[in-house]
């Protein structure tokens, strides 16, 4: 995917959200305030146009905490070009959900 | 042990999310379901107190499960962007007759699910319907209650008669069951031991002769209460007091005469003594004269205590009606009406010269029969779902909603197959496509106003006028030659000797 692509405002969200470390669809809905409905099919389209990728978390991790194991996100290198370009056109995203709040 | 509130609710958020599981992909389905039940665990954790409930945060739960449907439509949308059918495949024929096909095949499938819509199907006609009279006093106004005593019928039987030359009688009556699993009170009818011969109705599995009172059971007890077993007759039975033989079983749907009855014990004339009124149905004797006076008629008739009583006779015709009769009726009252709603020319009507060949005209007329012969199907048996659908609607209900559901199926769907058939390439027998506006209506009469359609084949042209006027009152067919087949998307459609 082209550096240049141009997302919607949910869509530049959502990534910015993902960069910054909120890596499971209901974490991303909780910061971005985004309903369900909005946020998941967002994700399908950006996971379809290669800009995020999932992964399942390991069983083991989910095991010990007594919990269901969670699939999350990651932007790949397109992801975080097109989200550079998206922080150009959407001077306020970065001001909105600030990558230094979450923990790694 | 009852369930808590709360774990109900999970089970009713977790079957939203299976029903919105339904709409993604076979293929997508099992790793979106572990997603999104992993994440709504995560959401009942944060959201829901780990004791009570609190409905806010349910509510929120439910938007949350919700908003899987939308997610799951997004995943079908992207998996399911197929290529754009082809244009041989859009309105053809064969998709049109398979179509209906599977219409009637469903109609009829719900038609053998429905007990009762079963039984009207396959009712017994009785021998000579026009002929058997079902006699009601006129003392009671109701049809459908016992008037005739027993006396009346043994003293009517006994005296010489000149309008019918016979009778049976029976009364309704609660006894307790025949069979071995419930013994709980039964619809009997205690009648004279003709009843089936004047009715002609065959009676299956016939026991021999026997000099002990014969129960004749009906398909559906027979069938509840003894297993459907072949060798039924001859066994010995006991209801209540009275001890029978079961001297057959007769078929499904044979009974039409008044009250709900499981089994018909037949009884000798004397034998019949019970108190109570019953019914009495008599065979009209033929005669010319009898003849005209239809099938609802009064006469005056002596009662044993010498007075003169006055009965009406109304013959069971009505009665041993079959949902057939009641859809030729109303499939022959929507073609009368046919020409009512729509025109009936196929419209095709050529400006040049030439003439479709043989084997065209004919696959063409083929294909309209064939869309004929699968509506009727449909009319019978959807009309037949529509009337027996409610176990709780009585038979005369039921045979008006079959017979005004067969005149409006059929009425619509005549004028569909009609109005589908000129809306087709005559050639191709594909429907016609793209229709543009030509013309203006303020110039009607000076220039050609009304909508053309296209055959995507490239066959031809159809002119529908806007307003009729004298001299373009139809549809007008213009078949274009193969020379114009580059212009269309399937030019290997157009058949160069169609003509």
């Amino acid at each position: 995917m082209a550096a240049e692509t141009k997302l919607s405002h949910t869509a530049a969200m959502i990534l910015q959200v993902v960069n910054a470390g909120y890596v499971y669809g209901f974490s991303v809905m909780e910061m971005t305030g985004l309903p369900s409905g909005t946020v998941y099919p967002a994700m399908r389209r950006l996971e379809r146009d290669a800009l995020i990728r999932s992964q399942w978390e390991q069983q083991s991790i989910a095991d010990a905490e007594q919990r269901p194991p969670r699939k999350y996100y990651k932007l790949t290198r397109a992801g975080k070009l097109t989200l550079e370009a998206s922080r150009k056109r959407y001077p306020l995203l970065a001001k909105l959900i600030p990558s230094e709040e979450v923990e790694a | 042990m009852t369930p808590r509130p709360a774990t109900i609710l999970h089970l009713l958020h977790l079957s939203l999310l299976r029903c919105a599981s339904l709409l993604v992909p076979a293929r997508q389905r099992g790793e979106w379901w572990k997603e999104w039940r992993a994440e709504l665990w995560h959401v009942r954790q944060a959201r829901t107190p780990a004791q009570g409930i609190l409905w806010t945060a349910e509510q929120e739960v439910t938007m949350f499960c919700l908003g899987a449907f939308q997610d799951a439509l997004c995943l079908r949308g992207q998996v399911g962007r197929g290529p754009i059918p082809h244009a041989t495949t859009m309105g053809s024929a064969a998709q049109c007759i398979f179509l209906l096909a599977a219409v009637a095949a469903a109609s009829y499938g719900i038609a053998l699910l429905l007990p009762r819509a079963t039984l009207a199907r396959h009712a017994v006609h009785y021998r000579d319907a026009q002929r058997l009279m079902l006699i009601h006093d006129n003392r009671w106004a109701e049809d459908a209650i016992p008037t005739i005593s027993a006396e009346q019928y043994r003293f009517w039987k006994s005296r010489q008669q000149d309008i019918f030359d016979g009778f049976a009688f029976y009364r309704v009556t609660q006894l307790p069951g025949p069979g071995v699993r419930d013994n709980g009170p039964t619809g009997i009818a205690l009648a004279s031991s003709n009843l089936f011969d004047v009715l002609g109705v065959p009676i299956r599995f016939v026991a021999a002769d026997s000099k002990m009172p014969r129960l004749i059971l009906s398909d559906s007890m027979w069938k509840r209460e003894f297993g459907g077993d072949p060798n039924v007759s001859g066994t010995l039975v006991r209801l209540g007091a009275q001890v029978a033989v079961v001297g057959g079983v007769a078929p499904e749907g044979a009974w039409r005469l008044p009250g709900n009855v499981d089994g018909w014990l037949l009884l000798p004339d004397a034998a019949n003594t019970a108190d109570g009124n019953g019914f009495l149905v008599a065979h009209l004797r033929k005669s010319a004269e009898h003849d005209v006076w239809g099938d609802h008629w009064q006469m005056s008739a002596r009662d044993p205590d010498g007075s003169i009583g006055s009965f009406s006779c109304s013959s069971l015709t009505e009665s041993a009606r079959g949902p057939m009769d009641l859809f030729l009726f109303a499939v022959f009252l929507a073609c009368l009406a046919l020409p009512a709603t729509t025109s009936l020319p196929l419209g095709e009507y050529r400006v040049t010269s030439q003439k479709l060949s043989w084997p065209t005209r004919l696959n063409r007329w083929g294909f309209l029969v064939c869309k004929i012969a699968l509506l009727l199907p449909i009319v019978y048996f959807a009309s037949l779902d529509l009337a027996y659908l409610r176990v709780a609607t009585d038979r005369l209900s039921s045979e008006y909603i079959q017979l005004v559901s067969s005149f409006a199926i059929g009425l619509f769907g005549l004028r569909w197959v009609l109005r589908d058939q000129r809306q087709r390439c005559p050639v191709c027998l594909r429907r016609l496509t793209h229709p543009a506006h030509v013309g203006e209506a303020s110039r009607s009469f000076l220039a050609w106003n009304g909508t053309e359609l296209i055959c995507a084949g490239g066959h031809g042209l159809l002119h529908i006028p806007e307003i009729q006027t004298s001299w373009f009152s139809t549809q007008r067919w213009l078949y274009l030659d193969p020379s114009w087949d580059v212009l269309f998307a399937d030019p290997g459609l157009a058949a160069a000797n169609y003509f």
